[in-house]
């Protein structure tokens, strides 16, 4: 077996992982001395299963993501409750088709799962470089909303271009 | 308070049967496939709200793992429905 | 007192929003609309009791482990809704496909 690679990221996900364990143990001396081999087991481990690829995560500009997406996402379980519960059941669905160029796998699906709690849209992944996109109602913003988001993604991933969409 | 949890309790309890009409009648695979989404959203909240109810904090554990579980239960659920039951429908072709 | 209120409306609104998706379930005419319901409307009624419990939670260790069930609880609701919906998708696909062909 190899010897361990330091590197950054090996020791930014032990952070990560430490942290997460002390908010479920608690934080006596026994906790953090297993936390400590637990978490650099763990980051060891994904590392194995996930090897950092191009995407260098920005933590703060993540973080700065996150009070729009609970809020879009407050907005989107409002809206089709208050669908649900009209008796006339205002809705209309159909599919869009928006061209992406984030690279396929995990960063697709990543923009795909957090479309699918916004208000109206639902993901069903994508074919080539199409994301289909499933939306409840009429919503002429959908398109710009997605590729205003993927975006915001690409930035807070540290991804510097857009790598040209192709067919 | 114990008792106004039960209530929540009670309440999720009966969405969640209304729900689960639509997993036993269907008609599509995908449909009774929300059953997963249920356990993970639904049965997570009836666990956190027992917690409160009982007071005993360490079933928040209980809640955790099947928060970890609630994606697994639904690749399960995928899986099994894909044709060739390797489970991954990015590959099948759409044209 | 002004706690046990907060935590009461906070639950009862999580309550409520489980059941208009169970509404959305139940109405909406096709499985896709239907995810919808399911995905948005119970994600934001685990929100609403996971925060009203966390005032509850007396240690700051349970309001975090709630806080923390209700993230991975999220990022499995996105990622079932979008592994159903291209299952749905695929399947209706092939059934339109074998009404032609047949």
């Amino acid at each position: 077996m190899r010897a361990l690679p330091v590197s950054p990221f090996l020791l930014k996900r032990i952070v990560l992982f430490f942290i997460v364990w002390l908010a479920m143990a608690g934080v006596s001396v026994g906790d953090v001395i297993a936390g400590l081999v637990v978490a650099t087991l763990a980051a060891w481990l994904s590392f194995a299963l996930v090897p950092p690829g191009d995407a260098r995560l920005n933590m703060v500009q993540l973080a700065a993501m996150a009070p729009g997406f609970l809020w879009r996402s407050l907005l989107g379980g409002l809206d089709v409750a208050r669908r649900a519960i009209d008796p006339r059941m205002p809705i209309s669905p159909h599919w869009i088709a928006v061209p992406t160029s984030l690279p396929d796998g995990g960063l697709r699906a990543t923009l795909g799962s957090e479309f699918s709690l916004m208000p109206g849209t639902l993901v069903a992944g994508s074919y080539r470089n199409v994301l289909l996109v499933h939306c409840l109602d009429t919503n002429p913003g959908a398109r710009d909303q997605v590729v205003a988001e993927e975006a915001r993604l690409r930035r807070a991933l540290g991804l510097r271009r857009a790598a040209p969409a192709h067919e | 308070m114990s008792d106004w949890y039960l209530a929540i309790g009670i309440g999720l309890l009966l969405t969640l049967a209304g729900a689960l009409f639509r997993v036993w009648r269907g008609p599509d695979a995908a449909d009774r496939m929300m059953a997963a989404q249920l356990t993970g959203t639904a049965g997570i909240a009836l666990v956190v709200i027992l917690a409160a109810a009982s007071g005993d904090w360490a079933m928040l554990d209980v809640g955790l793992v099947l928060a970890l579980l609630a994606a697994l239960a639904a690749v399960a659920f995928v899986k099994a429905a894909s044709p060739n039951g390797a489970g991954d429908p990015e590959e099948d072709d759409l044209s | 007192m002004i706690l046990d209120a907060i935590t009461m409306v906070l639950t009862l609104g999580g309550l409520a929003f489980f059941a208009a998706g169970t509404l959305g379930l139940l109405r909406f005419p096709d499985t896709h609309s239907r995810l919808h319901a399911l995905t948005k409307a119970d994600n934001l009624g685990l929100g609403l009791i996971v925060l009203g419990l966390a005032l509850q939670a007396g240690t700051p260790g349970n309001a975090i482990k709630l806080v923390l069930i209700w993230a991975l609880a999220m990022i499995a609701a996105g990622t079932t809704a979008q592994l159903i919906a291209r299952s749905a998708l695929v399947s209706n696909l092939r059934k339109d496909d074998g009404d032609r062909t047949r």
